[in-house]
């Protein structure tokens, strides 16, 4: 990465002065730290050093790549849906499906962002974190190009969203920094797909930060399928704030990718607010899968919970920490922590972190972490009925992903996770 | 049918089965009976080709093929049915989708058009009729949540999707009071006839009386050690093991 082009700030819209100056900040917090390594806490299982070892440039907005929406057609949730297309970072007008969202709500370009929202996507995360482990955002906050802004009114229903973000690697190694916001007022409802795909093959860096808040009473179903090219890499920090009742689903699948990070930091900053958090994290060859996870309870009665899952083939590798933080005011807080690795080979390798951190007294916090190989009983069950090996395999371990699977909410989204899933069973499933 | 021979097995090391010789011709039922450690799920497993069951001596032959050195699967494809003791849960694989690709794997192994949804719904359903047993069997995962009764009469659900030509009973009555021990047996009285051999392994002589065996088997320290009709049975309940154990021993 040549740290010293990045200077120049790329424009976003009509950009304010106080916004330069956060750009700039932010770039001087990248070029102080550099890449993260395993010496911060945060990174100790996830080494960058392939990723800060490679040169990439930044597409021009001259370069378009040509597509059509035949080429994309296949990594779309229904035919229905709103649909926003980012290709190599940039927004595609003409590959996206805008025209029907309702008055009152919007889903935008990160260029046409307002004032309001440029400052909920610049605001300093409200999850405590140590700032060194977050420069690959700063970066985000000094380079981001394009994004989607997702504001929803008050009251309203949108659904489904699908934000598309396509990588095409063309010449030498792109990045593509990408920033998103999804703003639920009080009272709304959506679903909010993002899929990340690539077309065609090569190293790329998607580098995206998404921003999210859900206002009183407003509930929020956030799926991502992260299925990049087997030579990208894809480092993601969500961060969401929920307010008084808000309620919060975030499912992820990770197949894609040679190294990725998936991160979610969610601040239950508003009383009984709920948040679901779950993911499957699928590995095979040298990939590379990290998901990390902090909840913070800040306020009392809320409710979270975590069900993440790995399932890890040939030499790969998958990572989750998993933090729960209880605020001392946040009494009546119910935090549930659940993180299970399948293991299909001796070189596969999977590392949990739990950590919990409980600072009220009047708490139900539990955590459960198991790694382990497919069960010889059901194994020899399913042999013994004329299944062969890859057949009974494939039977389990979709059977340990499909407990996920059922609890995404919405028919649609769960047949499409159902397809990517089925693809990676298969032999696929990365783009 | 079924012809095994001076079967010798080890598990981790240790001999389980130390010369066994049974044979079981078409069509018929035959009991094994016999103390517990005597080896009778030793065998059940060792038919099915279970992992770790290792046969160092003898040989298992089924019509003219020779069992021994096949996977379960191959077993399983050519007509063998372990209907086991402790089916297994596995949550999350649905009972329809499971069995569906059990009876397509076998009947591509045979050379036969592979069944579709609705044909392999619409034998699900005769089958369970012919067995007096509930369609919700079909879209539950698979045992999980299951009663004993259940669980075993699921076992001879899947026996009657897949027609085998010899079915391994591993204790089907252990764990059932007597209403589901009579379903179960009569499930297994209408899968009884030419064509199909039933090997029933049982420590306790009531099953028995429901399904009448051709023949009586007494397995003791590995091996068959008394042969004989129905009767036998009724002499062991009357009379237990001891003597037989203590004859075997003397031998």
């Amino acid at each position: 990465m040549n740290i010293d082009a990045a200077i120049n700030l790329p424009p976003i819209g009509n950009t304010p002065a106080w916004l330069a100056g956060v750009r700039q900040e932010a770039i001087e917090r990248f070029r102080q730290t550099g890449f993260p390594t395993p010496r911060l806490e945060a990174w100790k299982f996830t080494n960058l050093s392939a990723l800060a070892g490679t040169s990439f440039r930044e597409a021009s907005p001259a370069e378009v790549p040509e597509l059509t929406r035949a080429d994309i057609e296949p990594y779309r949730l229904t035919p229905e849906c709103h649909l926003v297309v980012f290709v190599n970072g940039r927004f595609r007008a003409d590959l996206s499906d805008l025209d029907r969202i309702p008055d009152g709500s919007r889903v935008v370009d990160l260029s046409q962002a307002d004032e309001a929202d440029l400052r909920l996507l610049t605001a300093v995360p409200t999850v405590e974190g140590d700032a060194r482990a977050r420069v690959l955002a700063d970066l985000n906050t000094a380079r981001m190009t394009g994004g989607a802004v997702v504001h929803l009114g008050r009251g309203a229903v949108l659904d489904p969203v699908q934000l598309l973000f396509v990588g095409r690697p063309e010449g030498e190694p792109m990045a593509f920094h990408l920033r998103n916001l999804i703003q639920a007022e009080a009272g709304s409802s959506a679903t909010v797909l993002e899929s990340y795909v690539s077309l065609g093959k090569g190293p790329y860096w998607t580098n995206a930060v998404t921003r999210v808040v859900v206002a009183p009473n407003a509930v929020l179903r956030h799926y991502k399928l992260q299925a990049e090219g087997i030579e990208a890499f894809h480092i993601a920090a969500i961060s969401a704030r929920l307010e008084q009742e808000a309620s919060y689903a975030m499912f992820a699948a990770s197949l894609g990718s040679r190294l990725a990070r998936h991160e979610v930091d969610v601040d239950l900053a508003g009383e009984r607010a709920e948040a679901k958090l779950s993911g499957a994290m699928l590995g095979r060859d040298a990939q590379h899968l990290d998901t990390t996870v902090r909840v913070e309870h800040s306020m009392p009665g809320g409710t979270s919970s975590q069900e993440f899952k790995s399932v890890v083939d040939d030499r790969a590798h998958t990572v989750f920490q998993g933090r729960i933080h209880v605020a001392p005011d946040a009494q009546k807080t119910d935090a549930q922590q659940v993180n299970r690795s399948l293991l299909l080979s001796p070189q596969a390798n999977a590392d949990a972190k739990p950590e919990l951190i409980i600072l009220a007294d009047d708490v139900k916090c539990s955590h459960g972490a198991t790694i382990g190989d497919l069960d010889e009983d059901a194994m020899f069950y399913l042999r013994a009925r004329g299944l062969d090996v890859p057949e009974a395999r494939a039977i389990l371990i979709d059977a340990f992903v499909a407990e996920l699977i059922e609890h995404i909410g919405g028919d649609e989204p769960r047949a499409y996770f159902r397809r990517a899933v089925d693809r990676w069973l298969a032999g696929g499933g990365r783009s | 049918m079924l012809k095994i021979q001076d079967l010798h097995v080890h598990i981790e090391g240790k001999e389980i089965l130390r010369g066994l010789d049974l044979e079981l011709p078409d069509g018929e039922v035959h009991a094994i009976m016999g103390p517990n450690g005597s080896g009778k799920s030793t065998l059940a497993y060792t038919l099915a080709g279970r992992e770790g069951y290792d046969v160092t001596q003898g040989r298992i032959l089924f019509d003219d093929l020779d069992l021994t050195e096949m996977e379960p699967e191959e077993r399983a494809r050519e007509g063998v049915f372990l209907a086991f003791q402790y089916p297994v849960e596995i949550p999350g694989v649905v009972n329809a989708n499971f069995l569906k690709s059990s009876v397509n794997a076998l009947r591509k192994h045979r050379g036969e058009k592979e069944l579709d949804a609705m044909e392999f719904l619409k034998l699900a359903r005769q089958k369970l009729k012919l067995l007096k047993m509930n369609e919700e069997l079909l879209s539950r995962p698979i045992n999980v949540g299951f009663s004993g009764g259940e669980k075993k009469r699921n076992e001879i659900f899947q026996m009657g999707m897949l027609e085998p030509r010899l079915a391994v009973l591993d204790e089907t009555d252990s764990g059932l009071d007597i209403d589901a021990l009579k379903i179960v047996a009569d499930g297994v009285n209408t899968l009884r006839g030419p064509g199909r051999s039933i090997l029933l392994i049982t420590h306790y002589q009531r099953l028995l009386d429901y399904i009448v065996p051709d023949k009586v088997h007494v397995m003791v320290a590995g091996r068959i050690v008394r042969s004989g009709g129905k009767e036998l049975a009724l002499e062991l309940e009357a009379r237990g093991y001891a003597d037989v154990v203590k004859a075997a021993a003397a031998a």
